[in-house]
């Protein structure tokens, strides 16, 4: 009797799934034909390419896609030769790339053809954080003590790893800001990259350094030369640097998130989009990602396409409006 | 003698079976690397990251620095047989290996080569293992106007340099420097000399220029003197053992580029490209037959290649006691370590003295393979120069384009490996030297932003340069080695006027 019943359910239920199938039947079921192109647009070593190669050797060890996931890397221009590259290869879904602040910040200051509203939004993975940073036998014992100082003498240096009217900078300005400082008053020094800022400050060349949270967790800790006085996050961080303030809790209305997530070439169909947010989201829940985010300092942070697309608009704002105090908007 | 102690442990770890075969495997895949121009150490270690990553953290660093060391050695191969040099540390090679090689001479270069780079290597480790810890002030000390005076330093082995004339010298640095600062400026973000290309605006790849300028030029140059092959004398490879007056010779000038380039390696940012020039250019003045520099000397073999491996176990420095990278190679080795759960830096020494002590004895293996991995292969590497003119010719070719697109996989560099290679015959047509080219190359972009780093920091006071001890120290030095010698001539014009 039971066996009959079944048997009838699934003779009523086959030309239904066959109706929801034409509808939605290949939102659910794209699945790629072919290896993807997971594309860093740097040299090896960077953020991008440490996210791309991650991102790929997790999805691979735990068998997450039938196909693989070549990490490719295609340097230059901050990112924009793989922008034009990847621009004109409209509706691929086996094209994919990393991207992060950069994205946004690249193009308003007029070095790319394209930003982020050319480029199909897939997920964002996760966030680092801005950290201020001084030396170990600073003076400065909190964020205060250090905007004191810097209104007092607006020539004090404060070292950041990346250009002018770049993420560092940026963020820095934003905090300077909500200090009730001109943003553009800061006597923000780049370098080559957080490392070199961080040797700088550790020599006592300059007096702060903003960086990334997660570059610089290795620095701080017993031992260590350097002394953290604030985190951008909107609550404290774990690990090394449970420790650290935010700048909210020191008086200082200001956040910053250096996010981190994939976008893919323009009018990328639907379905193969729906395809890889599933497939982030479920790469997000395994042990071996856990345990490289941790290593790394990443904090999960997903976004499907959606609400990505919409941060990535929001996030163009906010920064326009910084770019414009600092006098770089081009 | 803790040190020893240290050492003794290290190599316990080093001489367990597995990691013996990973510094073999290391050093082997590196030479391969170094050989071939383009495929440089940076690249193969990101490539290498899946790999390593479920290693046992001392054995995956053991067989990247081994990966990396291995590529700096073997570079200099195809800088002496090919004037291609394998990775950008070993273009102060072909400055007198590839003339050495042109004579007949090919495998004592390649000899010389070896063993220096074996006893730069060799000596570096134990500075390495001795004072290590200490050294990491030595590198946080260098802010941008100390770099900036090392950099001026460096510069004036223009003058050195430029055999004959010394304007056609300066005129060749001052084009290195123009292709240096092509690109996004790094202090305001402003584009230089890009005309609007998206290819330019990270400027121009080292090796793209040194290959186009050496071995394409080179290629270019042979075509126009046409001839079948008759400056080819066969047997080309010639005698791999050194006499004893040219051990002699060539003695001082290993010892003092090995401490000097083990130093330039501990300064995060300068490494060993800049290493192996400041070696070279510091023995070609010492030399008293400094003329022949250029045109086969070994000691101009020996100087650079010794700086170089010296360099590349000194950039070790900053990375495992401060947790810095101070070169692109390091920084990917710095990732690797992370992903690995170890984490570099003051701690280190505590936390992970296996990782630490383990790579420090590997390497003194690393070196004795490449040593006797290196020699044997010599003869048979050498038989390259045996080839017929045309084939050697298409060779070198396929060689810097396959370099040159491998690296970036454009087109466009391509186009400007073509373009370097044009400039760099015109140069040698009109008689300009290209050594100061490229030394401007590598310097001028780091001289520049130093220079303005340090005033944005001193608020435009220029008083910072002299104002610090060791920033004042190295102009003084720069100075007297661009006085002494016009001192010198004027002295000896004198003298000769009175006779």
């Amino acid at each position: 009797m039971t066996t009959l019943s079944l048997k009838r359910i699934a003779v009523l239920a086959l030309p239904m799934a066959a109706l929801a199938m034409t509808t939605s039947a290949q939102a659910q079921e794209w699945t790629p034909s072919r290896s993807i192109e997971f594309i860093a647009p740097a040299n090896p070593g960077g953020g991008w390419d440490t996210l791309v190669r991650t991102m790929s050797r997790v999805i691979q060890q735990e068998s997450l896609a039938d196909e693989s996931f070549a990490a490719i890397n295609v340097p230059g221009g901050g990112g924009a030769v793989a922008w034009a590259q990847v621009a004109r290869d409209n509706g691929n879904p086996h094209k994919l790339f990393a991207t992060s602040p950069p994205m946004i910040l690249v193009p308003l200051a007029g070095a790319s053809r394209f930003d982020h509203t050319d480029f199909t939004p897939i997920a964002r993975i996760n966030t680092d954080y801005s950290i201020i940073l001084v030396a170990a036998d600073s003076e400065y014992q909190d964020l205060e003590d250090l905007f004191t100082a810097l209104k007092a003498n607006p020539g004090l240096s404060v070292g950041g790893g990346s250009a002018p009217g770049s993420m560092d900078h940026i963020s820095m300005a934003g905090l300077a800001s909500a200090a009730g400082m001109e943003a553009s008053a800061v006597n923000y020094i780049p370098f080559s990259g957080g490392g070199d800022a961080m040797t700088n400050l550790m020599g006592g060349h300059i007096e702060a350094v903003i960086g990334g949270a997660g570059e610089a967790v290795g620095q701080l800790g017993e031992g260590s030369q350097l002394r953290a006085l604030g985190v951008s996050s909107e609550e404290r961080l774990g690990g090394g640097l449970a420790e650290v303030p935010t700048y909210q809790e020191q008086g200082f209305d200001y956040t910053f998130d250096i996010w981190r997530g994939v976008m893919g070439a323009p009018e990328m169909p639907e379905e193969a989009v729906a395809y890889y947010e599933e497939l982030f989201a479920d790469m997000l829940e395994t042990t071996a990602w856990r345990e490289a985010s941790d290593q790394l300092g990443w904090i999960d942070a997903y976004q499907d396409s959606e609400e990505f697309g919409a941060f990535l608009d929001q996030q163009q704002e906010q920064f326009s409006s910084v770019l414009t105090d600092l006098g770089l908007m081009r | 003698m803790d040190a020893l102690n240290n050492l003794m442990y290290g190599f316990g770890i080093a001489l367990e079976p597995i990691n013996i075969a990973y510094v073999f495997a290391g050093v082997f895949a590196g030479t391969i690397i170094g050989m071939l121009p383009g495929l440089g150490p940076i690249s193969a270690l990101a490539l290498m990251i899946p790999i390593t990553f479920a290693m046992e953290p001392s054995s995956g660093l053991i067989l990247m620095a081994g990966v990396y060391y291995g590529a700096i050695f073997g570079g200099s191969t195809s800088s002496i047989l090919l004037n291609a040099p394998g990775v950008a540390g070993t273009v102060a090679t072909s400055f007198d290996g590839y003339p050495m090689a042109k004579q007949g001479m090919a495998g004592k270069a390649l000899a010389i080569a070896a063993y220096a780079s074996f006893i730069g290597g060799t000596v570096s480790v134990v500075f390495l293992m001795l004072v290590a810890p200490l050294l990491s002030k030595v590198a946080v000390s260098f802010g941008p106007a100390e770099y900036f005076a090392l950099m001026v330093l460096g510069l004036t082995a223009v003058v050195s340099l430029s055999d004959k004339s010394l304007v056609k010298g300066l005129i060749a640095a001052v084009i290195g420097v123009m292709i240096s600062i092509v690109g996004i400026d790094t202090q305001t973000g402003t584009e230089r000399f890009t005309f609007n290309s998206i290819q330019l605006l990270d400027g121009i790849d080292f090796l793209v220029v040194a290959l186009g300028i050496f071995a394409l030029a080179e290629v270019f140059y042979m075509l126009l003197r046409g001839g079948g092959g008759k400056e080819v004398p066969r047997n080309v490879i010639g005698s791999l053992k050194l006499s004893r007056s040219e051990v002699k010779q060539i003695a001082g000038p290993i010892s003092r580029s090995s401490v000097l380039g083990f130093f330039t390696g501990v300064l995060p940012g300068a490494g060993a490209t800049i290493g192996s020039f400041l070696g070279y250019s510091m023995e070609k003045r010492l030399a008293k037959d400094g003329d022949t520099f250029g045109k086969g000397n070994i000691k101009g073999v020996a100087a650079p290649e010794a700086a170089n491996n010296a360099a590349c176990t000194g950039s070790f420095v900053p990375l495992l006691t401060l947790g810095v990278p101070g070169s692109g190679t390091t920084a990917v080795l710095l990732g690797a370590l992370l992903v690995m759960g170890v984490t570099p830096g003051p701690m280190m020494l505590e936390q992970r003295p296996d990782v630490f002590w383990g790579v420090i004895a590997s390497m003194y293996i690393g070196n004795i393979f490449l040593l006797v991995l290196n020699l044997p292969l010599i003869p048979l590497i050498a038989k390259i120069l045996d080839l017929p003119r045309p084939l050697l010719l298409s060779m070198i070719l396929i060689f810097c384009m396959i370099g040159v697109y491998g690296m970036s996989f454009s087109v466009f560099d391509l186009l400007l490996l073509l373009g370097f290679g044009l400039l760099g015959l015109g140069l040698r047509l009109f008689g300009f030297p290209t050594a100061p080219l490229i030394l401007a190359l590598i310097l001028g972009n780091i001289m520049e932003e130093s220079m303005r780093r340090a005033l944005q920091i001193s608020g435009g006071d220029w008083t910072t340069f002299i104002d610090k001890p060791i920033s004042l120290s190295l102009l003084v030095i720069a100075t007297l080695s661009l006085g002494l010698p016009l001192l010198k001539k004027r002295r000896n014009k004198a003298a000769a006027a009175a006779n």
